[in-house]
């Protein structure tokens, strides 16, 4: 019984003094998930807690069911919407990139550390998928918007490399113990996993959305119906020989994007079940490792993290998004933040699972690669993003906006905004229809709709609204804000409607005009330019000016900037990242140069011998 | 700024009401300066403002467009007595106009003029000096001087 109460008392500690330096990471920046880890560390045989922990067994048990809560989560909480901008290059990256990743860190690995060769390849796998959560949690705190494509390409890939990367550990983990397979088998397995895998995850979430609509069960049972399932769902398909952790998140995204009974409340709890799963891992991953034996291995260890960092995620991501259209500094950025964190280190425990003799070097391994990551890319992503102009300048002011789940299957949400003191609301501006309040709340006292008007700054302002049209209540019940100067930077100087035509532009500034868009609005002129899903920041040159996507609503553009000097929003920061076709230009141009110069030293010698004569 | 707007384009204080006088008011300034009729200015500034507005925030407008028989581009500038409302991408109030003209076949020199004149009032503390100065010539002096470093 005593021991029990230690143990619980220990874990209870554990999580408190996690909660508790949260509180602190946030105000320094630090990147938290380092903190969570560095706390096990710190309890553990080589810290000062001195808590011997050595069961790998139950480590990545309890592991394997914190990440199932993980991608459960990230997957309920992803907008099929980002789907549509950023399937494919997430998707590209999540496979191939994962496989280059894996084959070039696998060759630094065997090269490095002697390792045979599946061994090698393990670390490779192990630190080959990247862990988002840390990021958008970072950013999230910053107050900063990402331009759509780049956030939901990180936000799917970070969601879909982790079955790849599983699958490719398994896999290897299985060639290092029995030798290789065939190649057909190894296909066979893949295929297998990802197929069983995805069909069982969306058969698993429309069980779920069913079961909960239907049976109506208490609202606080909901989540525990959900959070068994997704663990249910997450064995069902292991032991099918499906992917488990591909079902959790098909099953988190199919529930997150259909109509569901409780979902805000569903999605609190998960977020704080996130939020649990990722420090016990972190901590319990912290105690697990052994600082001390990673001094055999630090130096070649520290050159694979480097090389992961700057060679094969840069490299990986540059060849997976050529055929997509992402600017240069969009590549940048998408390369740096390859952010390791906790599937990494959780899938570098499968070799020592599985008994292979490198097994504890590939973990030590990967250890130091998730701290060099997580200090590294993880304290500079917020400067990085600012740096290389991605950060979506905020459009509307402080909106203070809650939103309440009305019973029923009513497309209504009921919204409770407070009138900010410098919002059209308070300016007096007539309300639309759908804008009206249904109540007022002033200084504390329930205000007839009749005597409500002018409405006043601070009044709590409740309203019935289908959920597409809050942001454009948001407008009128938000602050405006004051624009400065990153918005000129971003959305131009001059403002133009959408509807305008590109040869009136044209002719008014003296830009040059292709015949067959004359005719277009610039609406569609932007739309067409990024087959047809264009978003806020997006940048056309049109002669010596860009045209930039302003303002939108769920119809299309709204409002056209026009920069007329471009300035460091779309130069490239960082030299590499091109696409093949510049740098033939580039080599196209060096070669001419070189070639004249070679006939002006012709001429010249020429010249000079004719001198001679 | 010197080629863009002379001593006698400034109107240090002028009174208008709203967004429409004001355009009026510059047209006939512009009228003045450039010979060509009040009117035609005027409607040429009113289609601009139907494509967006010029109010580029910071009570700052830049209204522009472009007439067929100028002979180069032609800058006003007015100060306003009261800020009015100029449908301003920030929707704040608007206290000084730059009003551009250029001729048809100006191609990048309409661009250019318009950079210039952006890039200009888009220093807070030349608008700031620009708002406290006590005459025309004073402002003329602000804008011109101020060019003095192109790469600011």
């Amino acid at each position: 019984m005593e021991a029990v109460s230690y143990i619980i008392l220990i874990g209870s500690t554990l999580l408190i003094v996690s909660v508790l330096t949260s509180y602190l990471a946030l105000r320094i920046g630090a990147p938290l998930l380092l903190i969570f880890l560095g706390i096990g560390l710190l309890a553990g045989e080589d810290g000062i807690g001195r808590i011997a922990f050595n069961d790998p067994q139950t480590a990545f048990l309890i592991g394997s069911m914190a990440l199932a809560v993980i991608l459960f989560e990230s997957g309920f909480d992803t907008k099929l919407s980002s789907y549509k901008a950023a399937a494919w290059p997430a998707m590209t990256l999540a496979t191939v990139g994962v496989g280059i990743t894996t084959g070039v860190i696998g060759a630094a690995a065997h090269y490095l550390m002697n390792l045979p060769w599946a061994e090698a390849l393990l670390v490779g796998a192990a630190v080959s998928s990247t862990d988002a959560a840390a990021v958008f949690f970072l950013l999230r705190v910053g107050g900063i918007t990402l331009r759509d494509r780049v956030r939901s390409t990180l936000e799917i890939e970070s969601g879909t490399n982790d079955p790849v990367a599983i699958m490719l550990t398994i896999i290897l983990v299985e060639a290092a113990s029995h030798g290789w397979g065939s190649p057909w088998q190894v296909a066979e397995e893949l295929i297998r996993s990802v197929f069983f895998g995805g069909a069982l995850g969306l058969i698993g979430g429309w069980l779920v959305v069913t079961f909960i609509n239907k049976a109506r069960f208490e609202t606080g049972m909901n989540p525990v119906v959900t959070l068994t399932f997704a663990l249910f769902l997450f064995g069902g398909a292991n032991v099918l020989g499906g992917s488990g952790y591909l079902a959790v998140y098909a099953a988190g995204l199919y529930a997150g994007n259909v109509k569901l009974r409780g979902a805000l409340e569903l999605r609190r709890f998960h977020a704080g079940l996130t939020w649990l799963s990722q420090i016990v891992m972190f901590v319990m991953l912290g105690l697990l490792a052994t600082p001390h034996e990673f001094a055999d291995i630090a130096l070649p260890a520290l050159a694979i993290a480097f090389l992961l960092i700057l060679v094969a995620r840069p490299l990986a991501v540059w060849i997976c998004l050529l055929p997509f259209r992402f600017s240069a500094n969009e590549t940048t950025f998408i390369a740096w933040v390859g952010l390791r964190g906790a599937v990494s280190l959780l899938l570098a425990l499968v070799p020592v699972l599985g008994g292979l003799d490198n097994g504890q070097m590939v973990f030590n391994t990967a250890f130091i690669v998730v701290v060099v990551s997580l200090l590294v890319q993880g304290w500079t992503i917020g400067a990085m993003a600012r740096w290389l102009g991605l950060i979506v300048p905020p459009r509307r002011g402080p909106v203070e906006r809650v939103e309440l789940e009305l019973p029923g299957n009513a497309d209504q949400e009921l919204v409770a905004y407070t009138v900010h003191a410098k919002s059209p609301a308070a300016r007096g501006q007539r309300m639309p229809r759908w804008a009206r309040p249904s109540l007022v709340i002033r200084a504390d006292m329930v205000v007839p709709l009749y005597k409500a008007k002018p409405l006043q700054p601070g009044d709590h302002v409740y309203l019935f609204a289908p959920p597409h049209q809050l942001p454009l209540i948001d407008k009128l019940f938000g602050g405006s804000r004051a624009l400065d100067q990153d918005d000129r930077e971003f959305y131009g100087d001059l403002v133009l409607s959408p509807d305008a035509t590109v040869e009136q532009i044209a002719e008014m500034y003296g830009l040059p005009l292709s015949l067959p868009n004359a005719k277009l609005t610039l609406s569609d002129l932007l739309r067409h330019e990024f087959g047809g899903s264009c978003e806020l920041g997006d940048r056309v040159r049109m002669g010596d000016v860009e045209l930039i996507v302003r303002d939108m609503d769920e119809r299309g553009v709204t409002s056209v900037g026009m920069a007329l000097e471009p300035t460091m929003a779309t130069k490239p920061r960082v030299p590499l990242f091109r696409h093949p076709t510049e740098l033939v230009g580039k080599l196209r141009n060096w070669w001419g140069k070189q070639s004249f110069r070679r006939w002006k030293r012709r001429e010249q010698m020429k010249e000079r011998r004719g001198d001679g004569d | 700024m010197l080629d863009l707007i002379t001593a006698h384009a400034i109107l240090p204080h002028l009174k208008a009401g709203n967004k429409k006088q004001a355009l009026q008011e510059l047209a006939r300034k512009a009228s003045e300066l450039t010979g060509q009729p009040e009117r035609l200015i005027f409607d040429v500034l009113l289609d601009r403002e139907r494509l967006g507005t010029t109010g580029v925030g910071h009570g700052i407008a830049i209204p522009h467009g472009k007439l067929s028989s100028l002979d180069r581009v032609h800058g006003v500038f007015a100060r306003l007595e009261r800020p009015i409302d100029f449908d301003a991408i920030d929707e704040q109030p608007v206290d000084l106009i730059f009003l551009l003209l250029a001729p048809d076949q100006s191609g990048a020199d309409h661009l250019k003029a318009l950079a210039r004149v952006s890039r200009l009032l888009r220093d807070q503390a030349v608008c700031e000096k620009l708002r406290g100065a006590q005459s025309g010539d004073a402002i003329f002096a602000l804008l011109t001087q101020n060019e003095a470093s192109p790469a600011a």
